[in-house]
């Protein structure tokens, strides 16, 4: 199998690597380009830990391959930070305590950047649909919910578990 | 996640992935959003040579909208169609049913025509588009054919497409004013395949069903259109639909697997068969 030349703007930087055709966007970002806040968790698109934003919407990088979105910019964990500091939701996550073991915390917080974005959130049955697609192993999805009910301003945030 | 390796081919026109799919052969298969594929390959369970990727062909990512036809592009994403307007006022059944579809990773990429393509027994997509008398337009280089949604799946995950075709348009009728939709299944988890869905759409003018489709799918082989119940309707007062209730599993085939049994397929499939009906026939009174 021939290597393919691939460019990605990662977080607003050019990342070029070259590599098999068949590798998913995120075995390329782990094995190739280093990028290892993006998680590997099941493979099938099931969990949500791989979870990356292609021009601002969640896709799991496992069920994409990385030549498919040659030239494409993709925002990963650590591209949700601004110049000023953690975003929003990111403080929020942290003053809920929305994370155990963190493993899921990446895909949680970009899938919550996007549903937050989408402005259709209006409580935390909408909160809990948009947020379905991430499991979290350790259940800590109280605090979750918690932490994003605080961003989109609908009540004060509660302390979950 | 260790995929066997294959090549890929990135087209620019339908008619390029035709050609190479015909060239390369049965190892070569076509990926789109590629959310069912890909889950195949990296579990082993399909493998490939070579993928043809179609994702970035121009042209078949829109929804155009007339008062007697709505065009979908084969690769218009779940996620654009969800939230579309024409969609969700001229086919609002088939809004609500992708939004039962995985997740919305899934939905972000995965297309409709890859669904139909693709016609998973448990798939909403071709349940719906079997109950709304749907169209699809399948091109094969410059051959081009029309085929009724009714006569395009073979069964489970089998279709009359030929080797180098492929699903270029869907187009269905828009909603009938007046009409009602209903749609339910039963998944063990959101987002999680449906053990059974049924959906429904049906029209009542002066008191009496004027006009009912309903389908049912997860029975095995693809979605399943209850013809003896919708005969038996036309005519018939709303009330009158639960005591026909008995001829919704009359048309059933084949339905046990591994995981459940035939009786409680059947059992599942009638109970999401009268709900949506009795939705779409709520839907209908109430938009009359």
């Amino acid at each position: 199998m021939t290597g393919v030349r691939t460019t990605i703007v990662v977080n607003g930087s050019d990342i070029t690597r070259s590599g098999p055709a068949h590798y998913s966007l995120l075995r390329w970002l782990r094995d190739l380009a280093s990028v290892f806040d993006v998680k590997y968790g099941c493979g099938e698109g099931v969990c949500g830990a791989c979870t990356v934003l292609v021009d601002g919407k969640t896709v799991s990088s496992c069920l994409v391959l990385a030549v498919q979105v040659d030239g494409r910019r993709i925002t990963t964990l650590a591209g949700l930070a601004g110049a000023d500091g953690p975003s929003a939701l990111q403080e929020a996550f942290i003053e809920c305590g929305a994370a155990q073991c963190g493993f899921c915390t990446p895909g949680m917080l970009l899938a919550a950047t996007e549903a937050v974005a989408s402005g259709e959130l209006t409580g935390r049955d909408d909160i809990r649909s948009a947020l379905h697609g991430n499991l979290c192993r350790c259940t800590g999805y109280q605090a979750v919910v918690d932490a994003v009910e605080s961003v989109i301003g609908t009540v004060e945030p509660t302390r979950g578990f | 996640m260790y995929v066997r390796p294959f090549d890929y081919l990135r087209v620019d026109s339908l008619e390029a992935a035709s050609q190479a799919l015909i060239e390369q052969g049965p190892g070569s298969w076509v990926i789109a959003g590629g959310q069912s594929l890909m889950p195949l390959l990296n579990v082993g369970l399909a493998e490939v040579d070579i993928l043809v990727d179609i994702s970035r062909v121009r042209g078949y990512a829109d929804v155009t909208y007339t008062n007697e036809l709505i065009e979908i592009g084969a690769l218009a994403t779940h996620r654009t169609l969800e939230k579309d307007a024409a969609i969700t006022t001229g086919a609002p059944l088939l809004a609500a049913a992708i939004g039962h579809i995985g997740n919305v990773r899934v939905r972000n990429v995965g297309t409709i025509g890859g669904s139909v393509a693709h016609n998973d027994p448990a798939g909403e997509v071709p349940l719906v588009l079997a109950v709304l008398g749907a169209t699809y337009r399948l091109d094969r280089g410059v051959d081009t054919r029309s085929v009724a949604a009714a006569h395009f799946t073979k069964g489970s995950f089998e279709t009359v497409l030929s080797r180098g075709e492929l699903v270029a348009t869907v187009s269905l009728p828009p909603t009938q004013l007046g009409s009602g939709w209903g749609f339910h299944e039963f998944a063990y988890r959101p987002g999680d395949f449906a053990v059974a869905a049924a959906a429904a759409t049906a029209r009542i003018q002066d008191e009496v069903v004027a006009d009912l489709h309903l389908g049912v799918t997860g029975l095995g082989g693809g979605p399943l259109r209850c013809r003896s119940f919708e005969e038996a309707a036309l005519g018939a007062a709303p009330a009158d639909l639960a005591g026909l209730e008995h001829l919704i599993s009359s048309d059933f085939g084949y339905v046990a697997d591994s995981v459940e049994s035939s009786a409680y397929r059947s059992h599942l499939a009638t109970v999401m068969a009268g709900r949506a009906v009795a939705d779409a026939v709520r839907r209908s009174m109430a938009a009359a």
